[in-house]
């Protein structure tokens, strides 16, 4: 007789609070629903009720993990929307913020595997260590989060040749710590034994459901809007899509420790090759239209579109984020799993703790609720 | 030390808040050293964190989390939106801020706040200090802290006011004077009113340890002079703007108008009304060709 087994929505979660409904057979998952809302805030609408340069401090909420990207997504779509064309040396800087941000993205991610494979030592060194990019951008910017790095015309802060090379110092730290989570990764890592063969989404599910960044490259198919569709310097720097066709935990683990050196590298490139010059220009007058802008967030395609009506507000602001389109991938994966690897699936997509080492239990029949440990 | 086992709740922020809290854990922060862990349920909790600024849909969880806490109790807001829903304001599933709906103690602002911000407000509230350099306190330069208006040179134009991106900054105009209010709480330390301000007397500075018991003392604010109309006598024009102004014009753009300093200025101390009227209006006019007849002038 299948149960109904409910995790979430409101546990100590990283991220937003989600629910999700799972169909049990004994102990495997044969059916999952899901159900969102619960960080709904409204941000569309408030998008329309304020200037485009005060839309810059609403963008940079929508997530408090990827806030700068979703900053350039925006400035890059306003600025064609106005007309602008960006100094090449914003260009470079932008590429360096955004691809530290990448950086502290993917660390926190494997802090949070970390964490739901009880792996403590591995998520403490790693928390630990993804610190001092936090600290960087702090340095850079004048905040650990939220950078307010980007603005509509091109950056608001330079990095100046002493910056340059306090950058290139954090690089050559968190080498190791890719370096230790690639081991975590090969064959007896820790991870490895977690994570291999657990949550398998094969390729053509992949696209069918509409997965986006990682947790579609790890499903074998080579999409980066940064070659795709190159923004900002990215054209002229050089790098690799990289790919991993398990499917699996494991190979969306692999896909993001592997990324963390191609980011390393297009900043070092940015930095050797950064052109003199200003940082940003003046923004322009909107023209009456509209204009979509994607970009390649940590954690996928992150798209804008913009309609304008002419005024300094725009009339119609539609944002789709990475983590939308791959909760559809949540539960396919999640078909046909071992209800014990439930969290590890969900995390997998998200940095979330969306359910704990608990969830309910109703037995349909009776409708009995029982609690049980998830690991 | 008293064992502080502290339960999450996030509704409707940016996340950012509650990854700094998370951040804590890590040794760096040592939050665990001040006695303090974090627990997965509320009913293993004496303390209830706050993030975001509470939705119509998680009102019901809330309160419920809030019921199964332990004494004593202690509720704290982490971060602006838990203050006073910041930039999330007028969003419609928003019905908090959270102390509408409980009750809080402590705040904590910021955007989000640091984690050096969080335990030292942590520790202040339990009572205890924090042995660590001040290496460890230490701001960067350019750090977007609290707010600093220098009195001397701001004008009170409200050009902050306008751009600010989260409505955090309030200009009220009272019968003598203007108030340039920075609800601190209310911000997303964008520095964007720093930018804008036209001359440099917003700033944001290196203070982040702002816990505080009520969100309402959350601001810095400025007073300037109203100038009072020549005419009718009614104030209507913060007295530092239009010096400033003026100083532009004849220092700046236009050095030709020298001349006419004080012409100038006493027809900008005519207030909107007064200006319209019939007879001041000839009075502009003749300012007006005599300006440009100056300006045609070599
Ligand atoms: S206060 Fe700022 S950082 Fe914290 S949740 Fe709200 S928007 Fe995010
Ligand atoms: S930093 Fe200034 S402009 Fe930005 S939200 Fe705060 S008060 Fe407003």
């Amino acid at each position: 007789m299948p149960e109904k087994v409910y995790i979430g929505p409101y546990r100590p979660q990283l991220v937003e609070p989600e629910r999700f409904e799972l169909l049990v057979e004994g102990d495997k998952i044969i059916d999952a629903k899901m159900e969102l809302g619960y960080m709904h805030r409204g941000i569309e609408k408030l998008f329309t009720t304020r200037t485009y340069m005060q839309n810059l401090a609403l963008a940079e909420r929508i997530c408090g993990i990827c806030s700068g990207i979703h900053t350039l997504c925006y400035a890059q779509t306003v600025e064609r929307l106005m007309g602008v064309e960006v100094p090449e040396r914003a260009k470079y800087l932008r590429c360096i913020y955004m691809e530290l941000e990448r950086l502290h993205s993917h660390y926190l991610w494997f802090g949070i595997l970390a964490h739901s494979l009880h792996e403590h030592e591995a998520f403490a060194k790693i928390m630990g260590e993804r610190e001092i990019i936090q600290d960087l951008f702090e340095y850079l910017t004048g905040n650990r989060i939220n950078y307010a790095i980007n603005t509509i015309g091109g950056v608001r802060r330079d990095i100046t040749p002493e910056k340059a090379e306090k950058i290139r110092g954090v690089l050559r730290t968190l080498k190791p710590l890719s370096d230790y989570i690639m081991s975590l990764l090969d064959d007896n890592g820790v991870f490895t034994k977690k994570t291999k063969g657990v949550g398998v989404l094969p390729r053509d599910k992949a696209i069918e459901v509409g997965a986006v960044g990682p947790t579609l490259r790890g499903s074998g198919v080579a999409s980066d809007i940064r070659k795709d569709d190159p923004y900002a310097a990215y054209d002229k720097l050089d790098f690799e899509v990289i790919v991993e066709k398990d499917g699996d935990v494991h190979a969306k683990a692999l896909v993001r420790a592997r990324e963390t050196y191609e980011s390393m590298k297009i900043i070092e490139q940015a930095l050797d090759n950064l052109p003199p010059g200003d940082i940003s220009v003046k923004p322009g007058e909107p023209k009456v239209g509209e204009e979509v802008g994607r970009v390649e967030a940590p954690r996928g395609e992150l798209i804008y579109y913009i309609r304008s009506n002419g005024t300094n507000i725009p009339e119609r602001v539609k944002v789709r984020t990475p983590s939308y389109a791959n909760n559809f991938a949540i539960l396919e994966m999640l078909k046909g799993e071992r209800l014990g690897n439930a969290r590890t699936v969900i995390e997998s997509i998200d940095p979330c703790f969306a359910c704990t080492d608990r969830v309910t239990v109703v037995d349909v029949r009776t409708g009995k609720r029982r609690i049980i440990a998830l690991r | 030390m008293a064992k502080i086992s502290v339960y999450r709740f996030l509704s409707a922020g940016c996340n950012a808040c509650d990854v700094e809290i998370l951040e804590c854990l890590v040794p760096r922060y040592g939050l665990a050293n001040l006695g303090v862990e974090v627990v997965e349920e509320p009913e293993k909790a004496n303390v209830l964190i706050l993030t975001g600024a509470g939705t119509i849909k998680g009102e019901k969880a809330l309160l419920e989390v809030y019921e199964k806490i332990n004494p004593p109790k202690i509720v704290v807001a982490v971060g602006n939106c838990s203050i006073t829903k910041n930039i999330f304001d007028k969003g419609y599933p928003i019905i908090g801020p959270p102390n509408k709906l409980i009750p809080v103690n402590y705040y904590i602002p910021g955007c989000p706040p640091r984690p050096q911000a969080i335990i030292k407000a942590i520790a202040d509230i339990l009572g205890v200090k924090i042995e660590e350099k001040e290496e460890f306190w230490k701001t960067p330069e350019g750090f977007r802290g609290r707010h600093e208006i220098d009195g001397e040179k701001c004008i009170g134009c409200g050009a902050c006011a306008q751009i600010c991106t989260a409505d955090a900054i309030e200009v009220i105009d009272g019968p003598e004077k203007r108030i340039i209010r920075v609800n601190y709480g209310h911000c997303t330390f964008c520095a964007f009113c720093q930018d804008e301000c036209p001359t440099q007397a917003i700033r944001l500075t290196g203070v982040y340890h702002l816990l505080t018991s009520d969100p309402r003392a959350a601001r810095v604010e400025n007073e300037v002079n109203l100038l009072s109309c020549t005419i009718c006598g009614g104030t209507f024009f913060p007295e530092k703007q239009i010096e400033w102004a003026l100083k532009r014009v004849v220092e700046e753009k236009v050095p030709i108008y020298k001349d006419y300093h004080d012409n100038i200025y006493n027809s900008m101390r005519i207030c909107p009304n007064c200006r319209r009227k019939i007879e001041n209006i000839k009075r502009a006019k003749i300012l007006l060709t005599n300006l440009s007849e100056r300006a045609r002038r070599p």
